[in-house]
């Protein structure tokens, strides 16, 4: 018999060495048309973040170590993309979107707990590097969520976008129907390893009692003009 | 001894049990269960025997100390139903974007010509346009071209995009300009062409595009080119954004299905009736020809085969032959399905208008001693065929208190409503018409567009709520109910039935008006109409004003809402309505099981 644990940890091992010369190698499964144009990102911390009073209001959490050790998520989806489709989503709906870097806890559910609680809505969202979204309401309980989105290889851009709306929607107080997303059973054996190892970094940023902090966003074409968004 | 009045009904058996004792009765225990096999044939027993136990161990009795079954003698009536939607939209050039997206941008009304974004910046000063936004272009990469084309005096009128992106678009533009989005085919849009794209302000609808003269007045039409264009406006009624595009050719068509005709024949004389012509004439025709001798379709249509399929199993069922199956009644309602437009940009859905049919037929006797021998056989209790099953229920709705003779009932069962009236010397008349429980099935089903059959008896049988917070839920009239649990996340800013276990959310495209609306017309459609229909042909000198009392008793008058709507509607007519309560116990249910028990004392 194999043993696994060795295995698991000779390929964690391999990854890692491979990290160190490379941003994570992104299989190329990519191929919308918005990704050839990459968007950066300028985020500034600008204080701790506030309970927010307007209603109007939809609070996105992002990891601990979101877009300053990986710019990319697991699938090599620019993170500022990913970002902007989800505001753009719930700008869309007519509501605005408040940024808020959550740094006791690199958990993706606890993250959307923590970002629905600050929001004036109550509606939160909460994202992991390497791409993992929950949408949450502050009165349920951190573990419990209205949607996950666990897969986040199979993650598109316009899966982005159709969650900013969601997001956008539940905070109306209307009834969305959940985003569709795809299913795919070799996500999981393909990225577990990568997943993990992102994690690991994610968790590095963790710092315990460390309050939200609010961030200022802009987004800019990779070689091109600066824009707010 | 111990006597069990046994109901068999079109979709429940139920079981009245009484030890008699000469004169003096004692109800012991009523039982109920699903009737299995259709009404009066011999796979009755099951559901006979399952709804015996159910009341013997109530009573804590067996099977085997029961002396005397009486069954009733089966008003033998079987009801189908169907429906044929009788118009239908087709768009045989794309000469409209008629499609409700949640959000559009801007306000207001363009008219120009349609153009790629890729070809604006040689458009000239003046120029009057509509930009044509495909998904590969971003936002802000649009805004900026349209932008900058205001800025050289190109006149951009409107914009049609892809992507949900109107508002984000319209928020960064100089000018305030309407903008379509989420049409989904927009490669379909005809490029050249001169079109309109109109946005109502939030709250509102759009004006121009859904009046035929307003479409005219944009287009410059003849009366004649007016006349044709009256569907797409029909179409855009009600929609917070619309674009109509004129090609030289286009054309929306609303073309009628021939959905067959039906011939009614009464005593006198013989109605044909197209389907098409929709539920008023239809019904004016039975009305008019009333009592109906028999009904055919046209054969090859839908009505055609409804009516075929109902004598069919009628024939079956008594081993007639089907060429001697009469249909007695038929009852149609005006419904609306929603069916995609076909040749439609956006996904547009358009509500057709749709007939629904029930029709009932009446044979001369149903094979009751069949299963009544049957019965003996199987269970081994001695079985008796009683009376006329509108005599036990009128019986058994006495027992309700606060009645008196002359009594009317209204049974408001599954596939049938029936209306008895007995007078104080204790004759009674009797009439069933097509169409309950069932059609309302059929109406909300279609109506709501839902598959799951038992997802539309939960919306017929429970009321509406929306989950707020997950501590508070808003009920159907306007008050808000507290929880002091969180509810399930599932059902979080959801549409819900209140069911007695718990919140079952809806599919999120329902909205509540909508449910509610759906729901209570269904049931008028059908039980109000028929309680009406059937009293009035019971009614001394057909006058509904003549009756004093009306009892409801079967299964749909278990129902919320149905009771409270024939009461108010009754009235109307100084007539007394209300919900029985069969032996002051058992509500509306079990009046003919009680009836067969007491009809036999009774006569002794």
């Amino acid at each position: 018999m194999v043993k696994t644990e060795s295995l698991v940890e000779q390929i964690v091992k391999e990854v890692l060495k491979k990290l160190e010369n490379v941003e994570i190698a992104a299989p190329a499964t990519q191929s919308s048309d918005d990704a050839n144009q990459e968007w950066e990102m300028i985020i500034e911390e600008i204080g701790e973040a506030k309970q927010g009073v307007n209603v109007d209001e939809v609070v996105i959490g992002v990891s601990p170590g979101f877009y300053i050790k990986f710019k990319k998520n697991i699938i090599g989806i620019p993170l500022g993309n990913i970002l902007r489709e989800i505001i753009s989503g719930i700008t869309e709906q007519g509501l605005k979107a408040r940024i808020v870097r959550v740094k006791h806890t690199a958990d993706v559910g606890f993250i959307a707990h923590t970002a629905a609680k600050l929001s004036g809505s109550g509606i939160g969202i909460g994202i992991q590097s390497r791409g993992t979204v929950a949408i949450h309401q502050k009165d349920l309980q951190p573990l419990n969520n209205l949607e996950l989105f666990p897969q986040c290889p199979v993650l598109t851009l316009e899966t982005y976008r159709a969650i900013g709306r969601n997001v956008a929607l539940y905070a109306k107080g209307e009834s969305p129907a959940p985003v569709p997303v795809q299913n795919d059973q070799m996500a999981r054996p393909k990225y577990q390893a990568i997943a993990a190892v992102m994690h690991n970094f994610e968790t590095k940023y963790v710092q315990t009692g460390a309050k939200p902090v609010e961030l200022k966003v802009s987004f800019a074409r990779k070689g091109g003009n600066k824009s707010d968004r | 001894m111990i006597i069990a009045g046994v109901d068999i009904g079109n979709s429940t058996t139920e079981v009245a049990l009484a030890k008699v004792n000469g004169d003096e009765i004692r109800f012991l225990a009523s039982g109920i269960s699903n009737t299995t096999g259709i009404k009066g044939t011999p796979q009755n027993v099951e559901g006979v025997r399952h709804a015996l136990e159910d009341a013997v161990r109530k009573a804590n009795l067996t099977i085997k100390d029961i002396d005397l079954l009486r069954i009733n003698e089966a008003t033998p009536v079987i009801s189908d139903i169907a429906m044929e939607a009788i118009t239908e939209t087709i768009i045989t050039e794309s000469t409209m974007i008629g499609h409700n997206p949640t959000t559009p941008g801007g306000v207001g009304l363009g008219i120009g010509i349609t153009i790629p974004i890729f070809e604006l910046e040689k458009c000239k000063h003046g120029e009057e346009v509509i930009v044509v936004i495909p998904k590969n272009v971003d936002y802000e990469d649009a805004a900026k071209i349209i932008n900058n084309a205001f800025s050289k005096g190109v006149e951009v009128k409107g914009a049609i995009a892809q992507k949900d992106d109107g508002v984000l678009i319209a928020t960064r533009l100089q000018r305030r300009i309407p903008i379509v989005d989420e049409v989904k085919q927009i490669e379909k849009v005809p490029i050249g062409m001169l079109a309109c794209v109109e946005v109502a302000e939030p709250g509102y609808t759009i004006k121009t595009l859904s009046n035929p003269y307003g479409i005219a007045s944009v287009f410059n039409l003849t009366a004649e080119e007016t006349k044709n264009i009256v569907p797409v406006a029909r179409a855009l009624i009600g929609n917070r954004s619309a674009v109509v595009i004129r090609t030289p050719k286009g054309e929306v068509q609303e073309r009628k299905i021939p959905a067959g005709t039906l011939i009614i024949k009464g005593n006198n004389r013989t109605f044909t009736v197209d389907i098409e012509e929709g539920a008023e004439a239809i019904m004016s025709a039975v009305e008019s020809t009333w009592p109906l001798v028999d009904a055919k379709g046209t054969p090859g249509t839908n009505v055609g085969g409804l009516i075929a399929r109902i004598k069919e199993t009628m024939a079956d069922v008594t081993g007639q032959d089907s060429s001697n199956i009469q249909i007695q009644d038929v009852l149609a309602v005006d419904t609306l399905v929603r069916q995609k437009v076909k040749g439609g940009i956006a996904e547009e859905f358009s509500s057709e208008n749709a007939v629904a049919l029930a029709a009932m037929v009446k044979s001369s006797k149903l094979p009751m001693e069949k299963v009544a021998q049957k019965i003996e056989q199987e269970i081994g209790i001695a079985v008796e065929i009683a009376g006329i099953e509108a005599n036990m229920a009128i019986i058994g709705a006495l027992t309700t208190p606060g009645t008196e003779l002359p009594l009317a009932i209204l049974d408001l069962g599954g596939g049938s409503t029936d209306a008895a009236l007995m007078t104080k010397n204790g004759e009674v008349k009797s009439v069933h018409m097509a169409g309950a429980g069932e059609m309302v099935n059929m109406l909300i089903k279609t109506e709501l567009g839902i598959e799951d059959k038992y997802l539309v008896e939960d919306i017929k049988k429970y009321p509406v709520c929306r989950v707020e917070s997950l501590f508070s839920i808003r009920l159907e009239d306007g008050t808000v109910r507290f929880f002091k649990e969180p509810l399930d996340p599932r059902t979080f800013a959801r549409v819900c039935l209140l069911r007695e276990d718990g919140l079952l959310p809806l599919p999120p495209e329902l909205n509540m008006e909508k449910v509610i609306n759906v729901r209570r017309n269904a049931k008028r459609k059908v039980f109000v109409t028929n309680a009406l229909r059937a009293l009035s042909k019971v009614a001394p000198a057909g006058n509904i004003r003549l009756i004093d009392f009306v009892v409801m008793v079967g299964g749909s008058a278990l129902d919320f809402e149905i009771p409270e709507m024939i009461s108010d509607t009754l009235a109307g007519y100084g007539i007394v309505a209300g919900r029985g309560n069969i032996r002051n116990v058992e509500g509306p249910r079990n009046a003919v099981a009680t009836g067969l028990v007491l009809s036999r004392c009774k006569r002794k």
